[in-house]
């Protein structure tokens, strides 16, 4: 069965019966937000029932699109998040992957900023490294990213896009060793995007997220997963009673090989590893449970098909 | 930036000046500074790396006034003053707590203050100074060139008087000719610092 990702959009009437069939075909819900009389799911559906589910929906006025960025986490990083360079060009930028249903963290370099002086602490790294995809957004001139660069992808293991102000061909020339995906054009600038070039930008910024995605998401198909992340989320969120009580907006974060749970580590990781998914395999079985950088969260990387010989 | 009398932007690389020409063109903008730059040239080299930013500012309009804004009406005692422009009211106010006292001054409504003097202090009251636009302006402008320049160039020096202004920033020691290196800039604008 292959999960397709997509965005649901619909007015708030009936929309549990469209939540009941996405769950009875065997789809996974990501994500359901109630903004005044809308409802926005995101979801993982089934391939062949994604007709079905449009059809219910239609006397309902709700639809339903592809969002190829649905169950990813995103790092969006910039070398500083000064105020007095506000507006940045990273805040548009993370807004408009989130419309394609991607989840993104900001992370504002402590000491990125300059040519010579950036740094990347540990820190930094390590929470970059909790992501699928980091993307940087860099300034305008060459000489600074060809000089800085090197620095700021020093551990990071994720696949990298960058953007910056020089053209896509420039930034190829002066990355080395070459990073997964480029954007060109996309720098500082001082204003909010509003004009359709500069949307036709960030579009392109989602088309190269999207294909470095599809490309990793291929690898993963290889050995695959020993369990879908969606589904371990469902499970946590049925028998972890806690996770309702946290307000984040997502208390379980999927990622493409893993979860982050907003519980914190020293209470739940035990909770969570005893976790029976069927027949007696439990979580702790098919994924490492890690403490996460980010505050005290958890972070569950689902182990492959290869080490685990489990597929549930 | 076309009622800018002279706006250029230096750098060896194109792409990077054409940003950072649009760059100075918003921020100025949006700081409300246009109307008062009347040349500015700014030079980046990211390769050393420097930006140095020059420019002279138009005649600013002077000191403003009680009079400017208000009328004062002088009974004995009472001085009624009626406000026209509210732009000033709270440096008014301001000043005339710090002048006579928070007892004495009334303000029964948004337009009108009631002071209670002795004629010594009546005296001279419609030419007091209540606001004096070029001494925030300074503060302004070096504030929107630092919103300007490349992010992280934490070592500056500025500089402000008779109307000519400079910033220099770099993230490295400042050079010890950089005097000069600024004198040049502003001879490229057929000015002299």
């Amino acid at each position: 069965m292959i999960l397709e990702p997509v965005t649901y959009k619909g007015g708030l009437y009936r929309n549990d019966e469209i939540v009941d069939l996405i769950e009875d075909v065997g789809g996974y819900i990501i994500q359901k937000q109630m903004v005044a009389t809308e409802v926005v799911i995101q979801a993982l559906v089934p391939r062949d029932d994604i007709a079905l589910i449009s059809e219910v929906a239609k006397p309902l006025a709700g639809e339903i699109t592809p969002s190829p960025l649905v169950g990813t986490e995103i790092a969006v990083v910039t070398p500083s998040l000064e105020i007095h360079h506000l507006p940045h060009a990273s805040c548009d930028v993370a807004e408009y992957i989130r419309r394609f249903g991607a989840k993104t963290n900001m992370i504002g370099l402590a000491r990125g900023f300059g040519k010579r002086i950036a740094q990347l602490n540990d820190e930094e790294r390590d929470v970059i490294n909790e992501h699928d995809l980091a993307i940087y957004l860099l300034g305008d001139f060459e000489e600074c990213i060809r000089h800085k660069f090197p620095v700021l992808r020093r551990g990071i293991e994720v696949p990298i896009v960058v953007s910056g102000g020089p053209s896509k061909e420039t930034l190829q020339r002066i990355i080395d060793p070459p990073v997964d995906g480029y954007v060109g054009e996309v720098g500082r600038f001082m204003h909010r995007t509003k004009e359709s070039e500069e949307i036709n930008k960030l579009e392109e910024v989602v088309e190269e997220i999207t294909r470095v995605l599809s490309k990793k998401r291929e690898e993963i198909a290889k050995d695959p997963l020993s369990v879908s992340p969606a589904r371990l989320m469902d499970i946590i969120r049925e028998r972890v009673e806690e996770i309702h009580r946290v307000l984040s907006p997502t208390p379980i974060t999927v990622q493409m090989a893993g979860l982050r749970v907003k519980l914190p580590y020293d209470q739940f990781s035990g909770v969570l590893k005893e976790l029976e998914i069927e027949q007696g395999v439990t979580i702790g079985d098919l994924a490492d449970i890690r403490p996460s950088r980010m505050r005290d969260y958890i972070l569950l990387r689902i182990r492959p098909f290869s080490e685990t010989n489990i597929m549930v | 930036m076309d009622s800018v009398e002279y706006f250029e932007v230096e750098c060896p690389e194109a792409v990077g000046k054409e940003y950072y020409r649009k760059i100075a063109d918003i921020v100025l903008l949006d700081h409300n500074l246009i109307r008062v730059i009347k040349k500015l040239h700014i030079f980046i080299d990211p390769r050393v790396p420097i930006f140095i930013a020059v420019g002279i500012t138009k005649k600013l309009p002077g000191p403003v006034k009680i009079r400017d804004f208000a009328d004062v009406n002088i009974q004995e005692r009472k001085v009624t003053i009626t406000i026209g422009n509210e732009e000033y009211l709270a440096p008014l106010l301001n000043l005339l707590w710090q002048k006579f006292g928070k007892e004495r001054v009334d303000q029964p409504d948004r337009f009108t203050i009631l002071l209670d003097l002795s004629p010594e202090e009546e005296v001279g009251l419609e030419d007091l100074v209540v606001m004096d636009p070029s001494e925030s302006l300074y503060k302004d402008l070096i504030y929107a060139l630092q919103v300007i320049q490349p992010e992280g160039f934490k070592v500056r020096r500025q500089y402000y008087a008779g109307g000519k202004f400079y910033l220099v920033a770099s993230e490295d020691t400042l050079p010890e000719d950089i005097e000069d290196t600024v004198r040049q800039k502003f001879a490229l604008m057929g000015e002299k610092l």
